[in-house]
């Protein structure tokens, strides 16, 4: 068998053209990561940034009363100076670290103490949520209903003990988490090399002869399927790891990798309680889960026909669709439409930076579960549709059947 | 090794591509002799497991070909019509893929696809690109993936298409050399494959069996059936018209016809002996409008 895969990744998947794709798209992809620093970040400024890792000295890592008091002590006269706008705007006058107070007062707040203030507040709001949870579950219980009930029970229980005890640069994690830009790239680069694997036989009638091999049947079929896995699989860990370096370069810092995810803003609400390496290992997992389901829907397709261009348009809208829908359905609380749709698993923040909750027989399920458990269901529906529908040779067990859409 | 085809039938689309086959083949050579669309790639395809018989069987060894399953596979060397192979692979790493297809261990089947690329006169192009090659040389690397493994039912599907004539000869003497104590299955509409090599010949007419003989006996039915007519330039239109003939050659003046026909087309005609290729025309070509 594993002899059998590395002719399917040779035959498919090891051409000049997928290399070159994936060169290019690699360039592109550091560039819009690199057009996303620019245009957002609040360190793109060299002045911002040098004043930024020489104040990290003082403010950088435990949360303390001192460190809070020093920051206060440079922030509140700014406030005061910049309150009623009054103050000089003169360039660099010799009190000022940047080109004058309102550019100061803008940079410690933004920098210091908006993100100091989230994590030194978080622990008291997390303990709000987790009193107003726990009244629910006794007024819940009060009317028995059940399913309210163990919903706040598990919210509860996740923001239990929740605090944020240091304070980390993560403006990097926080483009980092909402990228997507990449995801589509690796969908894009699939479904060109994914379209040949079935229909590269038809197309060199090489189909008849591997019908009439011993192993060109069931082991070969097999041995695509777990080819193109591994091309899927490939594929993704190289445009994730793309992604993480170029932010990290590019943003000059992953510093906060063992801060818990809810310390980005959006994941105020975070379902899970993971910092943020082991949420951006989890992202790139439930990413490549998502993009081959989307492989398995391409592969079908392609085996219903014998030219690819036909199939490689229906992919093509199958993947907008599943996008438009998805772009539709976010931030709303249509969350069955959400979860049904795995394109959620490629936008998978939608499923983390909040706990939402679907029925499943009267019991709370997580959307992220949901998801995953839909995701796994498209698969198999996929596979088996694969299984069923690709041509058999008739001396095999249940072949004969074939179905073909001559277009 | 014994096949036999019992009562085959095959519509497509409410037309038989075959209908009632009958036939029986032990070791030696057949040609399975037909016009495009006489139904020889689906006698083989059935055959070969690729398209399901609507009536019939195929028996091996007397045991339905279903039954023995994939086993049967094991058996098999096929050349299909028309394969273009994979453009990116070298003819070598083509052939240990289709040793791996075949389940042929890995050593036996190097040494044996090194074997066989010496036979088809391709060693020199061992790793060249498949699609490098001409279609002459595809072909042959066609026909030595068809027989690693050494199967005993070797099948092949219109095997001389590109080949120039001195592969041609080479081809037909390979067969030969092959066939021993194997059956191979030779379909094609060019005469001369078959001619010298096969020990039967199946003639195939829209999906029937017409004939099965040995060429000799097939060739000695048309005695007295195949003649030479001499013309002019002035009264060939009109033997072209009312006669079916096999081939014209031009003698200075005269215009000399070899013509089929059960009776004696012309007083001054004389009878000679017939080919395969009269063979062919007289079952299949009535219609012909020159």
């Amino acid at each position: 068998m594993v002899r059998l895969v590395c002719f399917e990744w040779r035959k498919h998947f090891l051409k000049r053209s997928i290399i070159i794709a994936m060169l290019l798209f690699s360039v592109l992809n550091i560039a819009k990561v690199y057009s996303i620093h620019e245009e957002s970040s609040l360190l793109a400024n060299p002045g911002w940034k040098d004043l930024y890792w020489k104040e990290w000295a003082d403010f950088g890592g435990a949360i303390t009363n001192k460190r809070i008091e020093k920051l206060m002590n440079i922030y509140l006269p700014l406030e005061q100076l910049t309150a009623d706008h009054t103050a000089s705007t003169k360039y660099r006058t010799p009190d000022t670290y940047l080109s004058n107070v309102y550019e100061d007062w803008n940079f410690f707040r933004l920098n210091y103490v908006d993100p100091m203030k989230y994590a030194y507040d978080y622990k008291a709001y997390a303990q709000g949520v987790v009193s107003a949870a726990k009244e629910n579950i006794a007024f819940y219980e009060s009317v028995d209903n059940s399913y309210e009930r163990n919903k706040n029970a598990v919210i509860a229980k996740l923001f239990e003990g929740r605090s944020i005890t240091s304070f980390a640069y993560t403006e990097m994690y926080q483009y980092y988490v909402q990228y997507d830009f990449s995801g589509l790239l690796v969908l894009l680069i699939c479904l060109y090399g994914l379209m040949s694997v079935f229909l590269h036989e038809k197309v060199t009638e090489m189909d008849i002869l591997l019908l009439t091999s011993k192993a060109g049947g069931k082991a070969t079929i097999w041995a695509k399927l777990i080819a193109s896995a591994l091309f899927v699989s490939s594929v993704s860990f190289w445009f994730w790891v793309v992604d993480f370096v170029s932010f990290s370069i590019i943003f000059d810092s992953w510093d906060a990798a063992s801060s818990p995810l809810f310390m980005l803003v959006d994941f105020i609400h975070a379902a899970l309680n993971v910092s943020l390496w082991q949420y951006a290992i989890l992202s790139a997992l439930i990413k490549t889960a998502g993009i081959l389901v989307f492989a398995l829907a391409f592969l079908f397709m392609s085996i219903l026909f014998r030219n690819a261009l036909i199939p490689f348009i229906i992919s093509l809208f199958i993947s907008f669709i599943s996008i438009y829908f998805e772009e539709v359905t976010m931030g709303s609380g249509r969350i069955w439409i959400k979860v049904i749709n795995p394109f959620v698993l490629l936008f998978n923040r939608e499923l983390f930076r909040k706990i939402e909750f679907v029925s499943l027989v009267g019991f709370p399920l997580p959307s992220y579960i949901a998801a995953l458990l839909l995701a796994t269901a498209w698969g198999a529906l996929l596979l088996g549709g694969i299984l069923i529908v690709v041509r058999k040779n008739t001396l095999w067990k249940g072949g004969g059947n074939r179905v073909h859409l001559e277009v | 090794m014994k096949v036999a085809f019992k009562e085959i039938s095959k519509q497509y689309k409410g037309k038989y591509a075959l209908h009632n086959f009958s036939a029986e083949l032990e070791r030696g050579v057949y040609g399975l002799l037909g016009t495009n669309g006489a139904g020889k790639t689906t006698l083989i395809n059935i055959l070969v497991g690729i398209l399901k018989s609507d009536k019939g069987q195929v028996l091996i060894n007397d045991i339905d070909a279903r039954k023995s399953g994939v086993q049967f596979l094991s058996h098999i060397g096929y050349l299909p019509q028309f394969p273009q192979f994979y453009k990116n692979f070298e003819v070598m790493d083509f052939l240990k893929y289709m040793c791996l297809l075949k389940e042929i261990p890995l050593q036996q089947g190097e040494k044996r696809a090194k074997e066989l690329l010496e036979v088809v006169n391709l060693s020199s192009a061992a790793r060249k690109k498949i699609g490098a090659l001409s279609g002459g040389m595809r072909q042959r690397v066609g026909i030595a993936q068809a027989m690693l493994g050494d199967p005993d039912i070797l099948i092949l599907d219109e095997p001389t298409a590109g080949l120039d004539p001195q592969e041609r000869i080479r081809f037909r003497n390979l067969i030969t050399k092959f066939s021993e104590n194997r059956i191979v299955l030779l379909a094609t509409h060019i005469v001369s494959d078959i001619e010298f090599i096969a020990n039967q010949v199946i003639l195939l007419k829209d999906g029937q069996l017409l004939k099965q003989d040995t060429p000799q006996a097939l060739m000695e039915s048309l005695n007295g059936k195949v003649w030479h007519v001499i013309a002019t330039d002035k009264t060939l239109d009109e033997k072209l018209k009312r006669l079916k003939i096999s081939n014209m050659q031009r003698d200075q003046d005269n215009i000399l016809l070899r013509v089929i026909d059960d009776e004696k087309p012309d007083e001054h005609a004389a009878s000679v002996q017939a080919n395969l290729e009269d063979v062919f025309l007289y079952y299949f070509g009535e219609g012909e409008q020159w």
